[in-house]
């Protein structure tokens, strides 16, 4: 419980909108939580709150035992009593000071020499030596992201929040300093929160996700469980799950379930719980193709779907698929598979499902 | 050329803009910064000098400060002269005067600053004050500038206050915008013209340098 | 910090220092602005036999001034074209009665520049009838003495009605000699003192008001009670009253008055 942080708090807004956060980030040592959600799902809201920077309208925060606000107690300590470093999607780095200025400001608490001796430090760590004496407007996107990154990790925080930190950068650029970061962050051993909206990068830096929607937390826990596991078909959506279609449970036996989807029928791992209705969530990248008449010669796969191609949509290295097969079926398959095969729009095909990818949410 | 009233009108003048320095400060943080729901009654209080015709102010300032006033009791038995007719009794009223021209350029200066500049000082540990102090007056500069230069060039032109509360005595609250008036009643054309050709001088220098200065901010037609 | 910081800085802070500077003794007279001319006379004559007074004098309206002493405006001698100002004064317990005293009697008279068509001195009173009178200026008759005066002799002449709508009010007789002289106003009903003022006599004519026509002017003084300096008025008092100060009131056209 000490190592924690304990959000558990309701921020009202004039115009009726709520935003609920009800989760934990571990405080102890190296660790990436990420908060999804999509755009107006109240992300920035939540890290604001974690900050300090927004008020508790009801319930409270707790870190490592000491209450950073409680609505019904009255607390609010403002981000200066947090420890905890800030970077924003705008960087804010200050205008009037010099990269080596930004990255001491925060460091007033120090005798001159050790103030030197830290950015020094950090001017290394984050590779920006050489650009001391510069302007923030004479920098580079990535250079100024690096310094408002040191900035924040100057004062040793003990937790580290980043609101999107790659969104104002080109895709390369985003590519190489999430690898980066991620290990900077490991390095220093420092809890993060780090918004984002981007499941790809969601996977690359999470070691924990809070999924948000719509101003409320859905889900929170492991990263892999839940991109896995999505507890509502919400949360699936969310997380990219591509289809998501309801079922009638038609029957349950030694863990398999079997699901009606419009004429098909479908296998899937018992999820147990199970009632009449369920939702089917099919990853698009654990459906197979194959052209129809191709005789089956036995396979681990307990679905084998028959229908048609409805569409055919290139995504640069992969080829998203969009099938009928009496249920529309999202897949997703490389562009030189797709080629062999010479699979066009209208070509009859055979949709191959693994079971166990097969993700049933009960839902009556 | 009425040196005396020249001096006592740049004393006035820098005198009054630095106590509106100190004064405006913390009300146009308030007024940049606040969010009480009331805050538009005391901007309306902080331009009504903009409006109010000179004499009024004057005449409300003469029966608040005058020795039949409590407040003007209170002087007089302190300093043993009345508030009005004395340079201190100038001071205050021109304050009062040129109050909106030193508060609206730094209060319209302290919101221009970006939230988010404000919100990383907080998050690096500063408190609002020093964030004030490191962040919001550096970069308000350009406001404070205008501040400083619009109340010192008004209180220089100031007529009518000086006139109702000042009572035109000379070295003392003679002005050099009353002497101007003195001199073309006596008919006095030339000193009267040269004088007034001083001033015209002064302002146009002095407007052109602050011009001049902040030709590096953006935004061309913000007061002054 | 620059070298022009410095100068600004040292102009600032150095004329603050100097105003600490303890004065000369100060004597701060309130005239009537009728004495504009006579008084600059009377205060260069006055030095001569007072080097370590420093006379500090304020032209205006006699009402004004006798509102602003109510105030204690810290004058301490007040010369007014009016004697029923300082009278009320005392009766309000606010001057010295015994200080009192009248230095002359003020005349009426009408002025026109040198250039204008209009024959002052063959109409005399009806020259304010003239088409080319088309501004009239006459100081203010609510709180300036001659122009009460003045409004009064319009009243009795039965010329009012006629040249009211042609007035143009100074707030004391200076200004109002200045509307004139300026050519602002065409003609104007003015002080004699300031009508035998060089300036005036080189750019205008004029002609007497009847004396019947207005009530006298009485013109006196009184100290204030709570002048700072009651050594220095009585002396500059006497000095007026005497031979010396009373010949050059003359030459301004004031005739000595009462006692």
């Amino acid at each position: 419980m000490d190592a924690h942080l304990i959000c558990d708090a309701e921020r009202r807004y004039p115009g009726g909108a709520t935003i609920e956060a009800r989760f934990e980030v571990p405080l102890d040592g190296f660790s990436v939580t990420v908060l999804f959600g999509p755009s107006g799902s109240g992300k920035t809201t939540v890290l604001r709150l974690l900050a300090g920077l927004e008020r508790v309208d009801q319930g409270r925060i707790r870190a490592g035992g000491e209450a950073w606000s409680d609505a019904a107690q009255n607390i609010h300590l403002g981000p200066q009593a947090r420890n905890l470093g800030f970077l924003s999607q705008d960087y804010d780095l200050f205008p009037h000071l010099s990269v080596y200025a930004n990255l001491g400001y925060g460091l007033g608490d120090l005798e001159a020499s050790a103030r030197q001796a830290r950015t020094e430090e950090l001017l290394e760590l984050l590779d920006l030596r050489g650009l001391g004496e510069r302007r923030p407007a004479e920098l580079s996107g990535g250079q100024r992201q690096r310094v408002a990154l040191g900035r924040a990790l100057a004062r040793r925080p003990r937790l580290l929040l980043l609101d999107e930190p790659f969104t104002a950068l080109d895709r390369p650029a985003q590519l190489r300093l999430r690898r980066e970061l991620r290990e900077l962050l490991r390095g220093l051993a420092l809890p993060t929160v780090l918004v984002t909206h981007d499941r790809d990068e969601a996977l690359h830096l999470g070691d924990r996700i809070v999924v948000l929607d719509q101003g409320r937390v859905c889900q929170s826990g492991d990263i892999q469980r839940a991109f896995d596991r999505p507890t509502d078909p919400a949360v699936a959506r969310i997380l990219g799950v591509e289809t998501v279609v309801r079922g009638r449970v038609e029957g349950v036996a030694e863990g398999l379930a079997t699901v009606a989807v419009g004429p098909a029928r479908i296998f899937a791992a018992d999820p147990g719980g199970l009632g009449q209705q369920a939702f089917v969530c099919i990853r698009g990248e654990d459906v197979a193709v194959e052209r129809q008449g191709v005789a089956p010669s036995g396979s681990t796969a307990r679905n084998r779907l028959p229908g048609t191609i409805t569409t055919l949509h290139a995504e640069g290295a992969l080829v998203r698929l969009s099938l009928d097969c009496g249920f529309p079926l999202e897949c997703l398959v490389t562009r030189q598979a797709c080629q062999d095969l010479g699979l066009v729009e209208g070509d009859a095909v055979t949709a191959i499902l693994k079971a166990a990818a097969v993700h049933l949410i009960p839902h009556d | 050329m009425d040196w005396q009233a020249v001096r006592l009108s740049v004393q006035l003048a820098s005198l009054t803009t630095l106590v509106l320095l100190g004064l405006a400060l913390p009300l146009a943080y308030w007024l940049a910064f606040t969010q009480r729901r009331w805050k538009f009654l005391v901007e309306a209080v902080v331009a009504m000098p903009l409006v109010l015709p000179p004499t009024v102010l004057g005449f409300y300032l003469l029966m608040a400060l005058g020795p039949r006033s409590p407040l003007g009791w209170l002087w007089e038995r302190a300093f043993g002269h009345t508030l009005p007719f004395s340079f201190e009794g100038l001071l205050l009223a021109s304050v009062l005067y040129s109050l909106p021209f030193m508060v609206q350029p730094l209060a319209s200066a302290f919101a221009g600053v970006e939230r988010g500049l404000i919100e990383a000082s907080w998050c690096l540990g500063e408190s609002r004050f020093r964030t004030f102090v490191r962040v919001i007056v550096p970069l308000s500069w350009g406001g404070i500038l205008t501040g400083l230069v619009l109340s010192f060039a008004h209180t220089l032109g100031e007529f009518g206050v000086v006139l109702m509360v000042g009572g035109n005595l000379p070295g003392r609250t003679r002005t050099v915008s009353i002497a101007i008036y003195d001199q073309v009643q006596a008919m006095d054309y030339g000193p009267a013209a040269r004088t007034a050709a001083l001033l015209l001088g002064v302002s146009f220098l002095v407007l052109t340098l602050t011009y001049a200065l902040r030709r590096s901010q953006r935004k061309p037609w913000t007061l002054i | 910090m620059t070298r022009l910081a410095q100068l600004l800085l040292s102009l600032f802070l150095g004329l603050n220092l100097s105003l600490g500077a303890a004065p000369p003794r100060r004597l701060a007279i309130a005239a009537a602005a009728d004495l504009q001319f006579a008084l600059v006379d009377l205060k260069a004559a006055f030095a001569k036999t007072h080097p370590e007074t420093e006379l500090a004098l304020t032209f205006g309206s006699s009402g004004n001034f006798y509102t602003q002493l109510t105030q204690k405006a810290p004058f301490d001698l007040f010369l007014s074209a009016d004697l029923s100002y300082p009278k009320k004064l005392v009766e309000a317990g606010l001057a010295d009665g015994a200080s009192l005293a009248t230095y002359s009697r003020g005349h009426l008279v009408l002025w026109v520049p040198k250039t204008s068509p209009i024959p002052v001195e063959t109409l005399g009173m009806k020259a304010l009838l003239h088409p080319a009178a088309r501004k009239v200026a006459m100081a203010n008759p609510r709180y300036a003495p001659y122009g009460k005066a003045a409004e009064a002799a319009l009243l009795k002449l039965g010329l009012l009605e006629a040249v009211q709508p042609h007035l143009v009010l100074g707030d004391n007789i200076a200004q109002t000699a200045q509307f004139v002289q300026s050519g602002a106003a065409d003609i104007g009903i003015l002080a004699l003192s300031l009508a035998m003022a060089p300036v005036m006599q080189a750019s205008g004519r004029y002609v007497e008001v009847p004396l019947d026509a207005y009530p006298p002017l009485e013109q006196g003084g009184v100290i204030p009670n709570h002048s700072q300096n009651r050594a220095d008025a009585l002396a500059f008092r006497a000095f007026l009253l005497s031979p010396e100060g009373l010949a050059i009131l003359r030459r301004y056209g004031f005739q000595a008055g009462g006692a």
